[in-house]
């Protein structure tokens, strides 16, 4: 059962990830507002606000992702809440550091930090490089204590094999493995691994610092890594909001809960190893790649993202599909988010096709499709579990005309949001432009919708924080 | 106990902080690059004609070759070289050759002679000028020659830096390069896209790819074993958590 002290320690972590949220937010809109031309920041600072930006946002959810998990797994085996104190605490110092980083060096490479641009000297203070690289090594410390800690704790209980669900691939089999534990523990491992791959990055950068010249990385190589880590954690938070759904959403609409079949199993496991692969899809253009590993970017691609859509859309269908459901703030999120995913998640297969990405390479349409499964998917993911967290001990919570209300209001602004984007990469204007030159003559005034659109689902995301936020906090000082 | 060894580790980051080098003399191919390039005054070494740079971009995209007369090491290889690829391999009209003197004691006649030597007086694409704007030229192609006062000689790279019609720098190359480098920088100057990667050098250790230039082949380098390690590790620590954990009970019974 869930204990005291982790939902303590579960309200700092949403009251400090809404918090970090709405400055990420502001800084978006603020980009996008120079974008439009509405007004003028200087280049290096819109950079560094990309930067700011981008990692904030992918480490916010990511965190948001494992935190709702380690609640949930209560559930089924015991965690530690030490370990989760410390991933908090290395959460906050690193934040701070990339802040520091970002706002007082300016550095300004983007979240990807592709080499060798931390390098070069657009303007940033010497040490800003060597502080960011920091920060991700302390981010990458406090999170792998955290997931080699959830992934002891499954195992404690499970076997590996039951741990992937592997006996539901057999007729006949004496344990059942919860839908919970097969994704938590396929996405562990996935982030394992990315965060591995983070460590080889950060050691590669450092080494080329200090070896004043004698060593120099290939360029190639830092490419595939950086987008081994950045694309595969981008996705993999993605699939720690999946696993609450699996969780919660039955649960919530007042259904059975649900169970792993075999084809859960089997879309599961596959998930795996295909989206270890995937990120090879960023390296399309890159001719030096050998063509081989250009065309398993473009399969993995597919085959990652379709059997977990597949079996996750299916299953939410036929709960919902001509049954009564107990509708709540919860699962309307939870559906909204999988339709988001689902979209964005088709935007992203469309430009992982070679063909096309030719012509969408590196142009609006790559945040577009991001920030679809992101803004309107995995937040709401996340957002939903807030929801149901804070509200756990209220009897019947439905679905207020209040409520109703605020999600149009994200709706509408998330639509338009996105929807500025996907006309602008449709329309091949590039992304990361502080400013558009003037023959790109729709870019300005799509940056401009973009930014108003944004701005109406800052007000929505506002009154989540402040309804979600003042029930955490009577949480966290709830005596025991 | 844990304070000193926070502290130790703090401090030994800092010690690093000082050792580490943040911009990486390997790039320096690629500094200044889709910079404008200075508008420096010329004077032409054969007419003493006054202009300007932008002048000679303007009517024709640019490459800018950096020499002194009194240069006893490369400067002369270097336009030797520069000269047969331009005149007998290249074969290419569409663009102009400037020489440029980054000695301030090079005077018009210096140059003059230079020119005569290398047989380029009557080319009509090609120009030797001094410029009285050198420093700041130099800041802004990322040039930084240093005086040696012992040997009264420049220690200095062999550098060209390619310059489209609009002023900007489009490709850089240091050093003696192949007529092939010539060409991508020739196509860059025209604004059509020349794919580039740096080629690694001894100092690379771990390329994914060893690029074989006779035979046109790649075949797999150390490097691609980085990008396998991560999951080959993480799936290590999977099975060694589950042999280290197998024996406890579980701490929470089925649901
Ligand atoms: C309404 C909310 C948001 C706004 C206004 C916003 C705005 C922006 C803008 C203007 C850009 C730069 C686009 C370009 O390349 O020209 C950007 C990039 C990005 N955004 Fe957002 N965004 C929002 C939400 C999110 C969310 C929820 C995430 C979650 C992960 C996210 C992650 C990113 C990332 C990773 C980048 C790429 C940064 C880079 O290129 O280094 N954003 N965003």
């Amino acid at each position: 059962m869930e204990s005291q002290g982790m939902k303590k320690i579960t309200s700092v972590w949403i009251i400090t990830i809404l918090m970090l949220f709405v400055v990420s937010i502001v800084l978006g809109i603020l980009m996008r507002l120079n974008q439009g031309g509405v007004i003028q920041e200087q280049t290096l600072t819109f950079y560094s606000n990309l930067t700011t930006h981008g990692l904030t946002m992918i480490g916010i959810w990511f965190v948001a992702g494992m935190m709702a998990v380690n609640y949930l797994m209560q559930r089924y085996v015991r965690t530690s809440f030490a370990v989760n104190l410390t991933a908090l605490i290395f959460t906050v110092i690193g934040v701070l550091l990339l802040w520091l980083s970002t706002f007082a060096g300016k550095f300004n490479a983007a979240w990807t930090f592709l080499y060798p641009l931390p390098f070069k000297d657009f303007g940033a203070s010497s040490w800003a490089t060597t502080l960011f690289l920091i920060s991700l090594a302390v981010f990458g410390i406090g999170w792998f204590i955290w997931c080699i800690s959830l992934m002891a704790n499954i195992l404690k209980k499970y076997s590996l094999a039951e741990a992937f669900a592997w006996q539901h691939l057999r007729k006949e089999h004496k344990t059942d493995t919860p839908p919970f534990i097969l994704i938590t523990t396929v996405t562990l491992i996935g982030i394992i691994t990315c965060l591995i791959a983070a460590v080889i990055i950060i050691v590669l950068f450092f080494a080329e610092m200090l070896s004043q010249g004698r060593f120099v990385n290939d360029a190639l190589l830092m490419k595939n890594l950086t987008y081994f880590f950045g694309h595969t954690i981008a996705n993999e938070m993605l699939y720690l909001g999946l696993a609450v759904i699996y969780e919660l959403f039955a649960e919530v609409s007042g259904r059975p809960k649900w169970k792993t079949t075999w084809y859960v199993s089997l879309a599961w496991n596959c998930s795996l190893v295909f989206i270890l692969t995937a990120f090879f899809h960023h390296l399309y253009m890159d001719f030096v790649q050998p063509e081989g590993l250009q065309i398993v970017g473009q399969l993995a691609s597919y085959l990652a993202s379709l059997p977990a859509a597949g079996v996750t859309v299916f299953s939410v269908f036929i709960a919902v599909y001509r049954t009564k459901i107990k509708w709540s703030l919860t699962n309307v999120l939870f559906f909204m988010g999988i339709a988001g995913w689902v979209i964005g998640g088709l935007g992203a297969v469309i430009d992982a096709t070679i063909t096309n990405n030719v012509v969408l390479h590196n142009t609006l349409w790559v945040p577009a499709h991001f920030h679809t499964y992101n803004a309107m998917g995995n937040v709401l993911f996340s957002l939903a579990f807030f929801y149901w967290f804070s509200t756990q001990s209220l009897e019947n919570i439905r679905l207020s005309t209040a409520a109703k209300g605020l999600l149009v209001t994200l709706l509408i602004g998330g639509i338009g949001f996105l929807l500025a984007f996907y006309i602008g990469g449709s329309d091949s204007v590039p992304r990361r432009y502080s400013n558009y030159p003037a023959s790109l003559k729709e870019a300005k005034p799509l940056a401009l919708m973009g930014a108003s659109f944004a701005i109406v689902y800052l007000i929505a995301i506002l009154s989540f924080f402040y309804n979600i936020s003042r029930r955490c906090l009577k949480i966290l000082f709830a005596s025991a | 106990m844990f304070k000193n060894i926070v502290c130790f580790c703090l401090a030994f980051g800092a010690c690093l902080q000082l050792l580490a080098q943040t911009k990486v003399s390997a790039l320096d191919e690629e500094s200044n690059i889709y910079h404008r390039v200075f508008d420096a005054p010329l004077t032409e070494s054969v007419s003493g004609q006054k202009g300007f740079l932008s002048q000679q971009y303007e009517r024709k995209p640019l490459i800018l070759a950096l020499v002194y007369t009194r240069c006893t090491g490369i400067c002369s290889p270097f336009l030797l070289q520069l000269k047969d690829d331009i005149l007998f391999n290249l074969r290419d009209s569409s663009f102009r050759v400037v020489v440029l003197s980054f000695d301030p004691r090079d005077s018009k006649a210096d140059m003059n002679s230079l020119q005569k030597r290398f047989g380029l007086e009557g080319n009509s694409q090609w120009l030797f000028a001094t410029t009285d704007s050198i420093r700041s030229l130099n800041t802004s192609i990322g040039f930084a020659p240093v005086w040696d006062s012992l040997r009264k000689q420049y220690n200095h790279e062999a550098l060209l830096v390619g310059i489209n019609s609009g002023g900007y720098i489009t490709k850089k190359l240091i050093g003696m390069r192949s007529s092939h480098d010539l060409e991508k920088m020739v196509t860059s100057i025209h604004n059509v896209f020349s794919p580039s990667y740096r080629l690694p050098g001894s100092s690379t250790l771990f390329s994914c790819f060893n690029y074989d230039p006779k035979s046109g082949r790649s075949t797999p380098g150390l490097g691609l074993l980085f990008v396998g390690l991560p999951a080959g590790l993480a799936l290590l620590i999977v099975i060694l958590l589950r042999l280290m954990v197998r024996k406890q009970t579980p701490a929470v019974p089925d649901k």
